[in-house]
């Protein structure tokens, strides 16, 4: 018999250890080509959905999978645009990324200076997909230099909700056309207990609640912008500076409110109207127990209003076998059929032109979705600050709570937040010089 | 079977130790001998070389790059990002709301942990239930209470608000309005590591020599002249301790200020690891967030060292 000692019990758990380790590495590798060769490929989708949402992305995904059996998609949800577009990053680094990904307008950009996302076309012709069939407006964001590098699906505008109740009350119905409609019954619609407000007529959200996205369309009805499509800054400059003082005058005049969840406060009475996302409209309409209005974005000295949200991306590290598994899925969550089913029960766009066509009957139902799709026509793509530069709606999206929370003076904040931005603009430049 | 294993064992460790001496003792040890000694210290040199060293001298070397973290180039700024916190607004903010920050909830444990330890020192009913229920917020997740808290704190539906309204003050805006915001992130985290603050102090107290007390009786001592000159000089290198874990800890608090405030409003509770992870997941600025992190490391090192000569001189007390 061989004695056993600690020593050599020590020594035979390592090399036990060791060879297990080595053993699992092999089995892995021999156990792989079985996978591939039978059954449906298999993809993995990143999307970044919550609540209702999150409900109608996960059935999008279950419905995917019972429509076909070639290939099977596993939805895993990652947070927010912000988290999706970090744990992306860490993913690249990792080499551990999904096939295909929920990009949103403000961070695909950043993967596409980095060549993470596949290139398209390819797989467009291969598909025979018709583009035209698209809004064009929507489908050209994810253009770059004739190359297409995502796919509209869930694709937003801001919209003004109000309290109908109260609107009509003070004889507007349906809503206020311009600012200064909204303006001349703040009075009647703000109520107050001493100093606090009770109830007020209109809600900012914060930067995490993309403020900075729901200004671009006022700075554009002050005939403003954030920059020119060539990051030339002009937040700082007179139009900018306008809308900003207006935000600003709102709440010094007592009649707009800064509060953590503005849409809470809407469907809870707390306000009266708001600007959000066309992708809060099957939500707000739950959970109100008043009848909501949508109109179009009040106007200044001109009409203004931009789109939003997300869309559908493939990585590049890929082979060509999953990337076209994962585009047999982009294809099939944006085909008229889906993009209908996903607008009604989201609130999003119609991303496709002939899925408007079987919408009638919803839309007689819910006169509020056709206001979104009405409007949609007349919207345009954000400045480039915001988009393309990293971080640029977080960036601006400070300078606007200095200005709402803080009420600091309009000029020195933007003249701040052009410089951050300039800097922060540099990095973009170099990589866009470099990709030719 | 296992009893006959550890019989096996145990025999041979006699064995072992009745050889007589062999060729072995006398030579240097073995290779063998060091293969052991690799092999025992492997699993902790490797985890702290893995997690910790690593990281630390990347971090150091990040801090001087210039990447956006997914980027194949890194440019090498030097000192461009120290320059950048330097003469950054926000990171001056960020300093001072962090030292704010570790003075509030640093206080507020050490204070409250102290007053609710004297409390369950003494003989009360239910004394096992309060200390548990002192104790248990220390033991649940920073993220779910940080959830709870803003329900708590929400101006209008809030249980908070619900008792100031009875006492007819308005509620402020707790996390929406700058000035109310750090104050009731402190609160938060006071209320979650109070427990551990009393339960070190619990077991100062009750270390403390009963015959000091009883000797301050005779001399004619009353309560507070007891507490006075008995129990905090008995407890001083005990409240030193928890002074300094929870500097430490407070200067790295992240996870209720992730879900309560995400650092806002307009970064009125900004502190420094949260900054650290703004500058490097949400704005990607590597660089800046390496930076940072040395800044950090710095004050965290400054800290310690006060901390190993100040415990070296009073190593013999008490």
């Amino acid at each position: 018999m061989t004695t056993i000692n600690r020593r050599t019990m020590l020594k035979g758990t390592a090399a036990t250890a060791a060879g297990l380790t080595v053993a699992s590495k092999a089995s892995k590798t021999f156990a792989a080509p079985a996978v591939i060769q039978s059954g449906p490929t298999k993809i993995v989708y990143w999307g970044s959905f919550a609540d209702s949402l999150g409900v109608a992305e996960k059935q999008l995904c279950d419905n995917f999978n019972a429509a076909q059996t070639d290939v099977e998609l596993e939805y895993q949800y990652q947070g927010t645009y912000e988290e999706t577009a970090q744990k992306l990053t860490a993913a690249v680094a990792a080499r551990q990324t999904p096939d295909v990904s929920l990009v949103s307008d403000v961070w695909w950009f950043k993967f596409y200076l980095n060549n993470v996302l596949a290139p398209l076309n390819d797989l467009i012709a291969a598909n025979n997909i018709d583009t035209t069939d698209y809004v064009d407006s929507l489908f050209n964001e994810g253009v770059r230099n004739g190359e297409s590098y995502w796919i509209p699906m869930a694709r937003s505008t801001p919209l003004f909700y109000f309290n109908k109740e109260l609107y009509t009350e003070v004889g507007l119905p349906d809503g206020p056309e311009t600012w200064d409609d909204l303006v001349a019954v703040t009075d009647q619609l703000v109520t107050k207990d001493g100093d606090t407000i009770t109830r007020s007529a209109f809600a900012h959200p914060n930067s995490a609640s993309y403020v900075a996205w729901l200004f671009q369309p006022v700075v554009w009805q002050n005939l403003g912008a954030y920059s020119d499509a060539d990051f030339n800054i002009q937040i700082n400059q007179e139009g900018a500076v306008k809308a900003g003082n207006f935000y600003r005058d709102s709440v010094v005049n007592g009649w707009a409110t800064t509060p953590d969840d503005p849409e809470s406060d809407f469907v809870n009475g707390y306000t009266a109207s708001l600007m959000a996302s066309t992708g809060s409209l099957a939500g707000i309409l739950a959970e109100s127990p008043f009848e909501v209005g949508t109109a179009f974005l009040p106007q200044a000295e001109a009409f203004g209003c931009c789109t939003g949200g997300a869309g559908l991306a493939i990585l590049a590290d890929k082979s060509a076998e999953q990337q076209a598994a994962a585009f047999q899925f982009v294809s099939w969550a944006t085909a008229p059929e889906q993009t209908a089913w996903w607008s009604e029960n989201t609130g999003y766009m119609p991303v496709r032109k002939s899925a408007v066509d079987g919408m009638t009957d919803f839309f007689a139902e819910n006169p509020n979705f056709k206001t979104a799709v009405d409007q949609l026509p007349q919207t345009q793509a954000q400045d480039a600050a915001r988009v393309f530069i990293p971080n640029g709606d977080q960036i601006i999206g400070k300078g606007l709570e200095r200005i709402t929370v803080n009420q600091e003076e309009v000029q020195p904040v933007f003249d701040d937040v052009a410089q951050t931005l300039e800097e922060e603009a540099e990095p973009v430049l170099e990589a866009l010089a470099a990709l030719g | 079977m296992q009893g006959s294993t550890s019989l096996t064992l145990q025999n041979s460790v006699s064995t072992d130790q009745a050889l007589p001496v062999g060729t072995s003792r006398r030579k240097r040890p073995p290779v063998s001998e060091w293969l052991l000694f690799l092999l025992f210290i492997a699993p902790n040199f490797i985890l702290f070389g893995v997690f910790s060293y690593w990281p630390m001298i990347q971090t150091a070397y990040l801090s001087g790059v210039r990447w956006d973290m997914i980027s194949p180039t890194k440019r090498w700024v030097g000192l461009d990002n120290y320059r950048y916190l330097w003469n950054d607004d926000t990171f001056r903010q960020v300093l001072v709301n962090s030292f704010w920050f570790a003075i509030g909830a640093v206080g507020g444990s050490l204070v409250l942990g102290l007053a609710i330890a004297l409390l369950l020192n003494q003989k009360l009913r239910f004394r096992d239930f309060a200390r548990a229920a002192v104790f248990m917020p220390t033991l649940l997740s920073g993220a779910a209470i940080g959830i709870v808290w803003v329900y708590i704190f929400d101006p209008r539906y809030g249980i908070l608000a619900g008792f100031l309204k009875v006492l007819s003050v308005n509620s402020p805006s707790w996390l929406g309005d700058p000035t109310w915001a750090l104050p009731a992130v402190i609160i938060v985290y006071i209320w979650k590591n109070v427990g551990l603050a009393t339960v070190i102090f619990l077991a100062g107290l009750q270390g403390i020599p009963r015959d000091l007390y009883e000797a301050a009786t005779v001399d004619g001592a009353g309560r507070l002249s007891k507490f006075r000159n008995v129990t905090l000089p008995m407890l001083s290198p005990i409240m030193f301790f928890v002074v300094v874990t929870s500097i430490l800890s407070s200067f790295q608090a992240f996870d209720i200020i992730n879900v309560m405030t995400r650092g806002g409003p307009v970064d009125a509770t900004n502190i420094l690891v949260y900054y650290i992870y703004q500058q490097g997941f949400v704005a990607f600025n590597a660089g800046r967030a390496g930076a940072a992190s040395m800044v950090l490391f710095v004050i965290m090192l400054a800290i310690t060292l006060i901390q190993l000569r100040f415990s070296e001189r009073k190593v013999h007390y008490g």
